[in-house]
């Protein structure tokens, strides 16, 4: 489980301190996608398609967060930094806001012990079905939120302060791809919602709103190789966490059908004038191009956001040659894409 | 105005064109023929998908910087921030795209979707401009050793429009240029020359060679893609290389500015190199004369300026290979008499020897402003026709201008389908009077064609403007060989009541995942249920303006009608598949069985690896033209 610090969600009481909050949550959210899109791409073409899926339907839903919470800061008269240097977190590292002492996130291509010990890791909820919670000691001080409780502070401030407001220009709010609007009070309650319950399902069950499990059970299947399913033999007392099974069909994973990319890849990392270096560096300006397009789309001009959705569909493609690409001669590792801010294509 | 012109910068770098080379064969669009193999790169058994059957299309610019910068009249803009920023493409959208008209017109390929940028070194915005499109023109056999495509170079010029400007306070020359670009019709225009194209796999350039460019002022009455000056129009050797010239100096345009009471002139693409993207050529002395023909009296050069210094150090990267003359001074009242009432000529003297590349006939020109179309049928194409002498608008008294259609530079081999047939799907006038500016506009209409060409869409035309002092020399192109207009007519389709799979999609679909196995890398286009999972992104990138960077087909030889068709099908709330037809089409699947051996990188890149020029690129193209053909 994550453990953010107090700090990113204080003050919330104010507005200033909630524009603070979900700047945060933006960075948070974004966070987790080039570890996730690392492994992704590191699924070779024709092999662990259901895997691919898995994870790709997670990813979506991570932008989806991040989208969701840039709506919410723009109808509360706050603009989504997402273009500039520090918004994209050096790997491996604690994500944004988290406590430095906690989980270190890696760019690793996809293995099973990555699902558990990371993936999972990132997206346990509070008090996870199947496995023991650890509560708090009555009358402790809490010095740490998990991503639950920070947004249910978020939450809960913005019902007791936040009436007044929504005030930000309604046409600031992207509203396609299947991203909801928010332009009040109820609107912003329902965002948040969907990102916990897309997250970490809700407290009874391991199912979104859309009756797919949350990503902590989408990653649990891959790690046990089964679809869950609900419990045939489900009573009307059995407990929460027996009302679902992990022996729905086969997930099979082929470790034959990953690359052999390398940890944590940096454009320092490659040789200069080779071809690792320059298919990266054309990586990170393309991710650094994303970034930017999704800046522009979320300070006032939602349409632009296709054209940011065109620009992370090459990414796929490039980072598949990456991965396909020796890293340099001699070397049994593949290369790796770098999630680095690189606004200009430096001479090649 | 125009590029060349007092005010300018110069920028030099690399560019990347990475097209998929699967469909430089017209024999693999035919679906019922179709071979896995044409997906893999050519290799000692056979040509397959060529030399780059993985490509993606991408058009791109790479590490080119600010070389030079002329605030106007002669005056370099030293110490000018300008000097060394960054020419780049677009820091937010997908890269531009590099497109052929045809298999059977691969000799004007056309940049899509480009954005120019130009930055500071870490990035700080001081212009964005969107790059309309255009083609390549006036590809030539450039480098003196080592031939084929990479040993080829071409220019494109267009305009950067929507220009967006950036914090210029410390930049007079951005200042400079951003005052003549005011208003929402502000543009600039752009050339810029490319060679030294790496067909090498396992090299880290492969895919990559050397641009230099130009960037100055535009208006809105002027032409886009070319400068109304003095065009020199050299001889072309005989061979089936692209275009040789007989007199050692390429293509190139000049521009009399009497308002800087000089001429600016640009050899940018037509001085040759050593090698492939090398340095210049040493032909000797470079001098441009006026060639005065006086009554009564021998003909005789009159120099114009001094000799060009085109062999000084970094020339090339430093002026885009564009000199002003006289370099020092302003012309003389008599030298400027000489260039407005004479033909002009570059005259390369190398001991006893004597080359004279020549303006054109008489110093007249004409040219077609946008020169590829694509139309469906029933559209017209409208021809922005301009006539000059001596850089001046050709007087209307001096006649018409002249079409003929003229496939001789189009390209169709043995057991290909023939080109530019039936020669009705082509309506337009022989000849069109000019106004009092040389203009003259000429509706081109597309009229319905039955599949000519039976497995590939359409049939391609080429259709040729001269003047009646001129007349129709397909032989030596007095106006110069690439002097014409391509266009691609499409047949006419209408789709069946409700679109299906079967009857409209399948055909199209599976060709495009046949020939473009980059698409693999997304999905497999050729499986009904992996396109309609992914409808919401088709959708998307089939309704996009064909300018649009990431529009489908990347191709761009889809008609309207079938796009059309292929969206109402996307946007059908139930999978329509229709019926199989009676003969299973072709193995579904190819594209995904292709995937995982999908063209990549080479495994290695060994130190010093050759430059090779394999065969698939534009030199195998160009040795199909109709005119090496004749008997």
């Amino acid at each position: 489980m994550l453990l953010l610090k107090t700090s990113v969600a204080t003050g919330l009481d104010t507005l200033a301190g909630m524009h603070q909050a979900l700047q945060s949550a933006i960075k948070l959210e974004h966070s987790t996608i080039p570890p996730y899109l690392y492994a992704l791409y590191s699924l070779k073409p024709g092999y662990n398609e259901e895997i691919r899926q898995l994870i790709h339907s997670i990813v979506s839903e991570e932008m989806l967060h991040m989208s969701l919470a840039c709506n919410i800061l723009n109808a509360i008269g706050g603009q989504p930094n997402i273009d500039s240097p520090g918004f994209i977190p050096t790997y491996p590292g604690p994500l944004p806001g988290t406590v430095e002492h906690g989980l270190i996130v890696p760019l690793k291509p996809f293995s099973l012990e990555l699902l558990s010990s990371v993936f999972m890791v990132i997206e346990e909820p509070e008090n996870p079905l199947h496995f023991p919670q650890q509560r708090l000691m009555s009358g402790e001080v809490p010095e740490t939120r998990t991503i639950g409780q920070f947004y249910d502070a978020i939450k809960q401030a913005l019902l007791a302060h936040g009436k007044d407001w929504f005030t930000g220009n309604p046409d600031l709010q992207v509203s396609s791809w299947g991203i909801p609007a928010v332009t009040d009070l109820t609107s912003a309650l329902a965002a948040i919602d969907l990102i916990v319950e897309q997250g970490e399902g809700t407290k009874d069950s391991p199912l979104d709103p859309e009756d797919e499990p949350a990503h902590y059970y989408r990653f649990a299947e891959i790690y046990y190789g089964h679809q869950l399913r609900p419990n045939p033999n489900v009573q009307p007392d059995t407990p929460p966490n027996q009302k679902y099974i992990y022996d729905g069909p086969v997930i099979p994973f082929d470790p034959a059908g990953v690359w052999p990319a390398l940890t944590n890849p940096r454009l320092q990392d490659y040789a200069p004038g080779s071809i690792p270096l320059y298919a990266c560096q054309n990586f990170s300006y393309t991710y650094t191009g994303v970034l930017k397009a999704l800046h522009k789309t979320f300070n006032g001009q939602p349409d632009y956001l296709r054209t940011a959705i065109g620009l992370m569909e090459s990414l796929k493609a490039q980072a598949q040659i990456i991965m396909a690409t020796p890293a340099a001669l001699g070397v049994s590792a593949n290369a790796g894409p770098t999630f680095e801010y690189l606004p200009v294509l430096p001479v090649q | 105005m125009s590029y060349l012109n007092g005010l300018r910068l110069h920028f030099a770098g690399r560019f990347q064109a990475a097209p998929s080379t699967v469909n430089n064969d017209i024999t693999h669009f035919n679906n019922a023929t179709f071979k896995p193999s044409y997906q893999q790169p050519q290799d000692a058994s056979g040509p397959n998908g060529w030399w780059n059957p993985g490509g993606g299309a991408e058009w791109r610019l790479l590490g080119c910087t600010v070389t030079g910068a002329w605030m106007g009249g002669g005056q370099a803009a030293n110490g000018d921030p300008i000097l060394g920023c960054v020419v780049a493409d677009s820091d937010r959208r997908a890269p531009a795209k590099i497109v052929d008209l045809d298999p059977q017109q691969q000799m004007v390929s056309q940049i899509w979707g480009l954005e120019v940028r130009i930055c500071t070194a870490a990035g700080a915005l001081l212009l964005r401009g969107q790059y309309e499109p255009t083609g390549f023109t006036d590809i030539w056999d450039r480098s003196h050793n080592g031939g084929g495509d990479s040993g080829a170079s071409s220019m494109y010029q267009s305009v950067l429009t929507n220009l967006e400007w950036g914090d210029l306070r410390a930049s007079p020359f951005m200042q400079a240029l951003q005052a003549t670009a005011a208003g929402p019709d502000g543009r600039l225009s752009i050339k810029f020359n490319v060679d030294g194209y790496n067909m090498n796999p396992t090299s880290p350039e492969f895919t990559r060679g050397r641009i230099v460019g130009t960037i100055g002022p535009a208006t809105v009455d002027e032409p886009k893609h070319f400068v109304p000056g003095r065009q020199f129009v050299p001889e072309a050797a005989l061979g089936s290389g692209f275009f040789t010239p007989t007199t050692g100096l390429g293509f190139c345009v000049a521009q009399v500015d009497t308002a800087d009471s000089c001429i600016y002139l640009d050899l940018g693409n037509a001085v040759p190199t050593t090698v492939p993207g090398g340095p210049m050529l040493n032909q000797g002395q470079l001098q441009l004369v006026a060639w005065v023909q006086p009554d009564n009296q021998n003909p005789f050069f009159q120099n114009i300026g001094d000799p060009i210094d085109y062999m000084s150090p970094d020339w090339y990267a430093r002026t885009a290979g564009v000199v002003m003359l006289p370099a020092t001074r302003a012309l003389t009242a008599d030298e400027l008499s000489a260039v407005q009432n004479n033909q002009l000529g570059l005259l390369l003297t190398n001991g006893n020897t004597r080359q004279l590349t020549p303006e054109s006939p008489q110093g007249l020109y004409v040219r077609a402003d946008t020169f590829v179309f694509r139309l469906d049928a029933g559209q017209t194409a409208t021809l922005d026709l301009w006539a000059t002498q001596f850089g001046q608008p050709l007087p209307a008294a001096q006649g018409p201008i002249l079409l003929q259609l003229d496939p001789s530079q189009l390209q169709g081999g043995p057991g290909e389908p023939a080109v530019a047939t039936p020669t009705t799907a082509l309506t337009f006038p022989a000849q069109v009077q000019t106004d009092a500016n040389g203009r003259a506009t000429v509706q081109v209409q597309a009229n319905d064609l039955s599949s000519p060409r039976d497995y590939i869409d359409g049939q391609v035309y080429g259709l040729r403007a001269s003047l009646p002092a001129i007349g129709y020399d397909l032989t030596d192109y007095p106006l110069g060989q690439w002097n014409f207009v391509s266009l691609l007519v499409f047949d006419p389709y209408t789709p069946k009541e409700p679109v299906t799979w079967y009857d409209d999609l399948q055909p199209i679909f599976q060709q495009y995942a046949n020939l473009y196995p980059i698409m693999s890398r997304f999905l497999n286009l050729a499986d009904p249920q992996a396109v309609w999972a992914n409808r919401e992104l088709l959708l998307m990138a089939f309704g996009l303006p064909i300018t649009d960077a990431n529009t489908m087909p990347v191709t761009r030889d889809l008609s309207g009608p079938k796009r059309a068709a292929i969206l109402r099908w996307l946007g059908q709330s139930e999978l329509q598949m229709g019926q199989p037809p009676m003969t299973e089409p072709q193995p579904q699947a190819l594209a995904e069985t292709a995937a995982p051996t999908v063209a990549g990188p080479p495994a290695a890149a060994p130190a010093g690896a050759p430059t090779g020029a394999p065969r698939g690129g534009k030199t195998a193209a160009a040795a199909r033209r109709l005119v090496l053909q004749k008997p």
